[in-house]
């Protein structure tokens, strides 16, 4: 029998924890930490070639700045950095590999001299010829970004070619691919493309970090998801034991994947340690224009499938080529690649797959973690080509897609069984609630409207033994305190977690608050990333309370001389009905109670919770093969209604659709949240964002102005979002992941009701007002396709694609 | 470079900013301790670091400090009431999940006030213009609309 009750535990509508000193503003931020007269300011001078090796940095000008106290070069930190694949050094050493790379690290006694300090540096370099084109860098190796790449460490599920530009090469290798082309009625092969995007959170990458000159411990303040990762990849990088490095993460203002693993924290070491500089405090800070410059993106991408389908549309075969885009430096790019690759048939049962994947090397931003991690990506070509096929053979999209569904048992491209799931349901409602097989009249006069479906899939994409623990106090007011190193970012991770003690412990959630992460508070946990952390951290939390709640039960049995079975607590108040008790939760429960026996038992309750996942088998790196290669897969589907001025090429949201299969939606405001703030973004991604650089490598799209993200004007005039309730077996409350889904296919279903509105189809996103206006301009003389190459390289794109088809 | 006072009255307090010439309003209140304020660009694109200037909507990272001698400044935390208590719009922000990371929200929360000083029963379309020079990444706009319209009820209540 259950043994609490509570009005806002798991599945209630409560509002979410910090949003009251969110809204008042008092909320302190990294940025917002005060250290006195003893901090210290550091500010990057940045590479202005892509490519080259240093001949000389000249920091004389620099240190006549006053208030300059050191300028710190790359050969005077050198240490080797990366949470997959150790490929990052955080100042250039010996050669500089993109446009914004920093060279040299000045440190002041005040911002704006390290600002000036910084304009100050001069570097001269011997120039290399860059490359920026992953078709072309994956094939043809006379320049390698990095040639040093064999001697690099990293993780054995990565599998980088050394002397090559492939960081990772993901494969998937199960039946007969050219036999089924050869049985099939169709074979449909298309590509696509997207741009470099960026994660835009508002606040920038901020740190502190400090090294006690006594005894070497650093203590790092951080805009970080996941203080542990961010531990270890410098304790690896620095050769430091783990207990020697302290993280702390204030509230961060938005990750989206760009503040996990680590960001900026060793630059902004590379001055906390120096020998001049060490037991002071030193804050880097970086700008808008850096965070856009050097900081992760998500990757870019040319990606290609080809498809056999018998004549009733069942798909027998695919064959798939991605190449990513990432940039510098693969550290954590490399396992999105994998993810795509693992995912590679997206929501479809496909007897025979051949997939490659590969990570490239190009001198541009580094590739990491975006919201979707890998298959946004994936989908954006999936759920195109998916529509194309449908297209060519005759079918309806929505038929053929749910002729060729995973459905529950079937295997995914990996040999894992697919889980229970509702997603015909899902797609039966999206193309209700749009009305997709409906033509219907624009609302706005001359312009033309079309709609379509595009659905989504993804996996917590993680090591296999990605593991998270909690503590949770119980004070002795009968309030309570969770541990628990998930960072909530704005997902609403928190308020998810209070759910499940409130649950657990018949507390209201107005009494439990969760602490930002701290590394030497808070037990361990792998990362706040991939929509991972209602499960897993959610797991540790749930048996955390649970544990809290038997030993306020035993206590109270033994004080009470009732059976533990008797008591329930309820609102906070522990209670038995048949000896007619009934007392709040209160010092006792810190202190100990005297019991009947004379003695004091107890002491402060203190839960734990550890979880880590029991079963999942990394996919075989030949054959990427597994019989459960990751926990679960959260499905979804978003269908569209838009409307293109044919004059101008804008495109309008009517409506959009979405939703998704959450298992079990703990925090139902914040599920609701984390779908309309994702479906926007990845509009917003779908329709205006794209990383742009010149012939030499440098960003055409450093702010704002230039790389634009949705305002509020630019929003759908009706969002609808719902989920649907398909319970998870191994999982806290039945509940999967949903924080990132939303993001992976609002951009692919934009792109196929624009097909269904213009007749062209749009290989190459995002679908901008100019490319849009291109179609609508094809439309007119019967043109079908239209591909523009997001690279400059234009020439050797042409060539590239003469030689794919 | 030297550093010279400028009197401001700061959310209803007359006090002294010790600044720079290049010193931006932003930077100047941030560095009195007025963290409400947040840096998200400082080029005047994000809005998060808006104050209302004389009573007026002022991204302050596109002001310099001396331009505000002799002015009235109010931040998100000069909204609360004296005991602590939250505005209305700051409340209803709370209440319809308008907050997700919240960096944007005190300049948002500003914005909103803004607006519905301007227009007391705001359309969706006051509303998108009111709000349009402040970005937020993570809630996609939804809820804040819901957010400035159960604000607007509250604050009518109240009237
Ligand atoms: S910080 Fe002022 S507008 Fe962005
Ligand atoms: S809540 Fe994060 S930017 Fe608005």
């Amino acid at each position: 029998m259950k043994q609490t009750i509570t009005n806002d535990g798991v599945g209630k509508w409560v509002t979410r924890q910090y949003d009251v000193e969110k809204a008042a503003g008092t909320l302190q931020y990294t940025d917002d930490l005060r250290f006195g007269p003893e901090l210290l300011h550091a500010k990057a001078a940045r590479s202005t070639i892509a490519h080259g090796e240093i001949v000389s940095i000249d920091v004389s000008e620099a240190m006549k700045v006053p208030g300059v106290v050191k300028v710190i070069l790359g050969d005077q930190f050198v240490h080797r950095f990366g949470l997959y694949l150790h490929d990052r050094t955080p100042l250039a050493v010996g050669k500089v590999r993109y446009v914004g790379e920093p060279i040299a690290l000045v440190v002041a006694e005040t911002e704006e001299a390290a600002e000036e300090g910084a304009l100050k540096v001069k570097a001269k370099y011997k120039e290399l010829t860059p490359i920026f084109d992953p078709v072309k860098e994956a094939t043809d190796n006379s320049i390698l970004v990095h040639p040093e790449l064999e001697s690099y460490e990293h993780v054995p599920f990565i599998v980088p070619q050394p002397g090559t530009n492939l960081a990772n090469w993901f494969r998937i290798r199960r039946g007969d691919v050219e036999k089924a082309f050869e049985e099939s009625e169709y074979v449909v092969e298309e590509a696509v493309n997207c741009p470099q995007i960026a994660h835009g959170f508002l606040e920038p990458h901020c740190c502190i970090c400090k090294e006690d000159p006594a005894t070497g411990y650093l203590t790092i303040w951080t805009a970080a998801q996941s203080v542990f990762a961010t531990r270890e990849i410098i304790a690896a990088g620095l050769g430091y034991p783990l207990n020697k490095i302290r993280v702390i993460a204030p509230p961060i203002g938005g990750g989206f994947g760009g503040k996990a693993g680590m960001t900026i924290e060793a630059l902004c070491l590379a001055g906390a340690m120096d020998p001049d500089v060490k037991g002071r405090p030193v804050k880097l800070h970086i700008s808008r224009e850096e965070v856009m410059l050097t900081s992760w993106v998500r990757q870019g991408y040319v990606a290609r499938i080809k498809m056999g389908i018998d004549k009733d549309g069942k798909i027998l075969g695919m064959k798939n080529t991605f190449y990513f885009d990432t940039g510098v430096s693969a550290e954590y790019g490399a396992n999105p690649v994998r993810s795509a690759g693992y995912t590679s048939t997206g929501c479809y049962y496909v007897p025979n797959v051949w997939t490659d994947s590969y990570a490239v090397y190009t001198n541009k931003p580094f590739g990491g973690a975006y919201r979707g991690f890998g298959l946004p990506e994936l989908m954006g070509v999936m759920e195109t080509i998916i529509d194309i096929a449908a297209h060519k053979i005759g079918m309806d999209p929505v038929e053929f897609r749910l002729k060729n569904i995973l459905e529950p048992g079937l295997k995914t491209c990996t040999g894992m069984p697919m889980h229970n799931h509702a997603l015909p349901k899902i797609i039966e409602k999206v193309v209700d609630k749009v009305g997709i097989q409906k033509k219907e009249e624009p609302r706005r006069p001359g312009w033309k409207r079309g709609k379509g479906l595009a659905l989504a899939i993804k996996a917590p994409a993680k090591p296999a033994d990605a593991s998270s623990s909690a503590i949770v106090k119980v004070l002795g007011d009968g309030t309570v305190e969770i541990l628990a190193a998930t960072m909530d970012m704005g997902q609403g991770t928190y308020t998810s977690f209070a759910q499940m003690a409130s649950e657990e412990l018949g507390i209201p959630v107005k009494k439990i608050r969760c602490i930002y992460p701290d590394t030497n508070s808070h037990p361990y946990d792998w990362q706040t990333v991939a929509s991972r952390s209602c499960w897993a951290m959610g797991m540790a939390v749930k048996r955390a309370a649970a544990d809290a709640r038997e030993q306020i039960i035993s206590l109270y049995a033994q004080y009470w001389q009732v059976p533990p079975e008797s008591i329930v607590i309820e609102h906070g108040i522990v209670k038995c009905r048949s000896a007619g008790k009934a007392e709040p939760l209160d010092e006792r429960i810190q202190n100990g109670f005297k019991m009947p026996d004379g003695y004091y038992h107890g002491g402060p309750i203190i839960g734990t919770g550890s979880f880590v996942p029991p079963d999942v088998i990394y996919p075989d790196n030949e054959t990427g093969q597994s019989p459960k290669s990751v926990v679960h897969f959260t499905v979804g589907a978003v269908g569209i209604d838009v409307e293109v001025d044919p004059a101008t090429g804008c495109v309008e949201v009517n409506r959009v659709s979405s939703g998704y299969d959450v298992g079990k939606a703990i925090s139902p405001m914040n599920v609701r949240g984390q779908i309309e703030g994702g479906t926007v973004q990845g509009i917003s991604a779908g329709l205006m964002e794209g990383m742009y650089y010149d012939e030499k490598g440098r960003l055409l799209t450093p702010d704002f102005t230039d790389y634009k993200i949705a305002t509020i004007k630019d929003i759908p005039e009706e969002i609808d979002s719902f989920w649907e309730e398909t319970p998870e077996e191994l999982s806290p409350y039945g509940n999967r992941g949903v924080g990132e889904h939303s993001m992976i296919s609002p951009a692919p279903a934009i792109g196929n009701a624009l097909f269904n509105a213009l007749g062209v189809r749009i290989h190459t996103y995002p679908f901008s007002r100019e490319r849009v206006y291109k179609a609508v301009q094809m439309s007119k003389t019967g043109e079908e396709d239209l591909w523009d190459y997001p690279y400059v390289q234009e020439q050797n794109y042409k060539k590239a694609k003469k030689e794919w088809f | 470079m030297p550093k010279q006072p400028i009197n401001v009255v700061l959310n209803g307090k007359p006090v002294t900013l010790e600044v720079e010439p290049r010193t931006t309003l932003l930077r100047a209140l941030r560095e009195f301790g007025v963290t409400s304020v947040k840096r998200g660009c400082e080029e005047g694109e994000c809005g998060t670091c808006t104050v209302l200037l004389d009573g007026k909507l002022q991204k302050s990272c596109m002001v310099l400090a001396v331009e505000a001698e002799g002015r009235k400044v109010v931040t998100s935390e000069g909204l609360l009431g004296p005991d602590g208590e939250l505005h209305p719009v700051q409340k209803a922000f709370v209440e319809e999940g308008a907050i997700q990371c919240g960096f944007c929200t005190p300049g948002m929360v500003l914005a909103a006030v803004d607006l519905l000083n301007r227009h007391p029963d705001p359309t969706d379309e006051q509303i998108k213009e009111g709000l349009s020079g402040n970005l937020c990444r993570c809630t996609g706009y939804v809820s804040i609309i819901r957010a400035v319209h159960k604000a607007a009820a509250m604050l009518k209540e109240r009237r």
